[in-house]
């Protein structure tokens, strides 16, 4: 008996002390050299890359892989690829999207265990901010042209507090409500120019039989990042707004933030019927095939919206502000793309990343996925009327800003309750009936405050 | 000392035989994958910071914070509620369903491998393709169940099914129940085929009726099959993840009626709250030891209580 047992403790303890210790320490270590990797990477690479420009020919073939949550555009991202590969014949560049709502978890997953792509879309602020602190995005301080070719405003959603770049911004997203122009006709409206004109004109929709917008809640973020967020620029006068919420000199449940969520309270009665279980992509169905009128969506379903091409005249306006109110547009950085610190082919990465900055890839980009802005102060004609009608609102408007809570908001301590969380489920209390304006703006007052140090002191 | 060592080694094996070697593989296998992992993320759960791998030492904070933080506390005994709410769904309607249909399918009749093979055969489909299936008939524009309520006459009752918090769960409950219905099926019927016919003639002849015979014979020697399907129901609801995936997503939406223990970890330790998408996995490791805990005293419970009754075992 004791010699069996001996035996079967000395297998045990052999397997234990094999895999044990596993994982934990060799994290953190492949972290540091990984962090100082990258700017050691930097100085020489900027000379490689001049060199590539001049004698490609002389260059080994090289395949990078691209990551991305863009699934819907794989053909337009390998024509794309297909333009930079005439330009460089020795790099190619493999498109490999995941889908966009675990696109965070695969990402990490795969730079965690080393198996990431070369090249990858990093998401703005907090997000990629978190993925560059931890030594998984390599710095671009030294990548020649960033500067030159983009504003402050469009490198700082992808750069530390002291402006050192990390990834190179390539798309900009607009916002705006799509609307059925045939039926806009028939019952004789015009394109609304102030908030209560939409109510009106929603209203008559109403009164014809047809449902005005057809956004819900059951994809809980298209009515907080594409209703709300669309609206609160035009409420709180855009970014010099923001900041002074951001700053602390006006508090999260101020009369223009209540006066957000009434707009909220406003479109409640003109949502579809079973709002709670349509998702996002009820809503498109139920725009393209003519049972809604009005949807607000983003300059990123144009492509979708071309493919299911509705048998009636469609266009775009700009959400409009109540009356007396200056117009602003939601025009949000949305995507960048970084590389991969530990890529094996860092040289050729950065001729890419170069290249992103270009007029080629603005108008390769611009026109193949339609909806998405280059950023590039290299701006190109871009041939699709819709993307070019929401161009156009930026030339009416007094301002554009991003989404309201992307800057510094996002990222909350453990166990507080996140901005966009809390603004999400007062938007969708609201749009219930089940809060007041009023009411859900104080308790986003109080998220916020619970962990943000200006809105603690606000208002004074 | 290891020519003493190689002595005891050879004759070990010798005196008790290849059952060590036989046991070898399985035990290597498990402990590798299985116990090692889980006892790994165990200590993962003394530990907090950024990834998936966090380094800074803790203690049971995480577990404190759970359990006192309004903001944990709350998403977590929800999610607890929940998942004992989806588990009784499958215990009760499932479960009873499967007796019911097995006791039916004890019986001789035409037809009967028909019906054995359309109750199974949903239990043989992909979990997420049927929840994105069940998704779009209990879509409130265009799915059949509403369209045939509000056909019928009925448009009261086309509620927004996976909208309306009071619904959500109970309707996805009922999904996974209408897919794995099979399985309790099988099993019963197993066991009913298994109790010898001369027990039920003598009670005929004794002129006990078919309701008397399912109650006072059938079901008590069952007892053991019932213990058996009550345990592989409660460890894999209790763990239930795919469907709410595929449904209702990871966010427990709407508004966390939908939230169960597994999407509140995947939501913590993997892919962090959307939009910002940054993990706190020792929190994550948290909740999914408290997870482990809960289904380990469940499963000793019934352990301990089905030894007591080994006749049958």
């Amino acid at each position: 008996m004791r010699k069996k047992l001996f035996v079967l403790l000395m297998l045990v303890s052999l397997v234990l002390t094999a895999c044990g210790g596993s994982a934990a320490p060799e994290a953190p270590a492949a972290d540091a050299p990984a962090a100082d990797e990258a700017p050691a990477a930097d100085a020489p690479a900027a000379d490689d890359a001049a060199e590539a420009e001049e004698a490609p020919a002389a260059e080994e073939p090289v395949e990078l892989t691209l990551g991305s949550w863009r699934v819907d555009d794989v053909e337009a991202w390998d024509a794309i690829l297909e333009a930079f590969h005439a330009e460089y014949p020795n790099i190619t560049v493999v498109f490999d999207p995941t889908n966009p709502l675990d696109y965070d978890a695969t990402l990490r997953t795969q730079l965690e265990t080393g198996t990431a792509p070369d090249l990858f879309f990093v998401r703005s602020f907090a997000t990629g901010l978190d993925l560059y602190e931890s030594g998984f995005v390599a710095s671009l301080k030294d990548l020649p042209g960033l500067e030159e070719n983009f504003t402050v405003g469009s490198l700082a959603p992808w750069a530390t507090e002291d402006g050192e770049p990390y990834a190179v911004p390539i798309a900009a997203v607009s916002h705006g409500i799509y609307y059925n122009q045939d039926l806009f006709e028939e019952l004789g409206l015009a394109v609304p120019e102030t908030w209560e004109e939409l109510m009106a004109a929603a209203q008559t929709i109403k009164d014809s039989g047809v449902t005005p917008f057809s956004n819900g809640t059951k994809d809980a973020w298209d009515i907080n990042e594409v209703v709300m967020m669309t609206i609160i620029p035009n409420n709180i006068g855009g970014y010099e707004g923001r900041m002074e919420y951001l700053n602390g000199e006006r508090c999260f449940n101020d009369a223009d933030m209540v006066a957000a969520y009434t707009q909220i309270q406003d479109l409640a009665p003109y949502v579809p019927e079973d709002f709670t279980a349509t998702s996002y992509y009820d809503s498109e169905q139920l725009f393209v095939q003519g049972v809604a009128a009005m949807m607000f969506d983003g300059s990123w379903s144009i492509s979708a919206f071309e493919k299911d091409d509705p048998d009636f005249n469609w266009s775009v306006f700009a959400a409009p502000p109540a009356e007396g109110k200056d117009k602003y547009i939601s025009f949000h950085m949305d995507a960048a793309i970084g590389m991969n610190p530990a890529s094996e082919n860092q040289e050729a990465a950065k001729v890419f990343l170069e290249w992103l900055e270009s007029e080629t890839f603005g108008e390769a980009f611009g026109n193949g996925v339609p909806g998405f802005f280059p950023v590039s102060k290299n701006v190109p004609e871009l041939t699709d009327p819709v993307a070019n009608e929401f161009l156009s609102f930026n030339q009416d408007a007094a301002g554009t800003d991003i989404r309201f809570v992307w800057e510094k908001l996002l990222a909350s301590p453990p166990g507080t309750l996140d901005s966009y969380t809390a603004m999400n489920d007062g938007v969708i209390a609201v749009l219930k009936g089940e809060q007041t304006p009023q009411e859900a703006a104080d308790s986003l007052q109080e998220a916020i405050a619970a962990w943000y140090e200006p809105a603690q002191n606000c208002g004074q | 000392m290891m020519a003493n060592l190689k002595k005891k080694l050879s004759r070990t094996y010798q005196e008790n035989g290849i059952w060590i070697l036989f046991l070898l593989p399985a035990l290597i296998m498990y402990l590798v994958f299985m116990a090692a992992p889980l006892l790994d993320s165990m200590r993962l759960s003394l530990y907090t910071g950024k990834g998936y791998t966090p380094t800074e030492f803790v203690g049971l904070q995480n577990y404190i914070d759970l359990f006192t933080n309004p903001l944990w506390k709350d998403r977590f005994f929800g999610a607890l509620k929940n998942t004992f709410t989806f588990f009784s769904v499958h215990m009760i309607v499932q479960n009873s369903l499967g007796l019911f249909f097995a006791t039916l399918l004890s019986a001789d009749f035409k037809g009967r491998n028909f019906f054995r093979t359309i109750i199974f055969a949903p239990a043989t489909l992909s979990v997420l393709v049927t929840g994105f299936l069940w998704t779009l008939i209990l879509n409130p524009h265009w799915g059949a169940i509403n369209q045939a309520l509000k056909a019928v006459g009925l448009d009261s009752w086309a509620k927004p099914w996976l909208g309306d918090e009071n619904l959500a769960l109970i309707t996805i409950s009922l999904t996974s129940v209408w897919q794995w219905v099979g399985m309790p099926t099988v099993l019963f019927l197993a066991g009913l085929l298994g109790i010898p016919d001369d027990l039920i003639e003598a009670a005929r002849v004794d002129g006990a009726s078919g309701w008397q015979i399912f109650w006072r014979i059938k079901f008590p020697l069952l007892k053991p099959v019932i213990g058996v399907v009550a345990i592989l129901t409660f460890v894999d609801n209790f763990n239930a993840f795919d469907v709410i995936f595929a449904m209702a997503g990871a966010r427990g939406e709407p508004g966390y009626a939908t939230d169960l223990l597994a999407t509140f970890f995947y939501r913590t330790g993997i892919a962090g709250e959307h939009p910002v998408g940054i993990p706190n996995m020792g929190m994550g490791a948290a909740i999914a030891t408290v997870t482990f805990t809960i289904l380990m005293t469940g499963v000793l419970l019934w352990l301990y209580t089905s030894r007591k009754n080994t006749d049958y075992l």
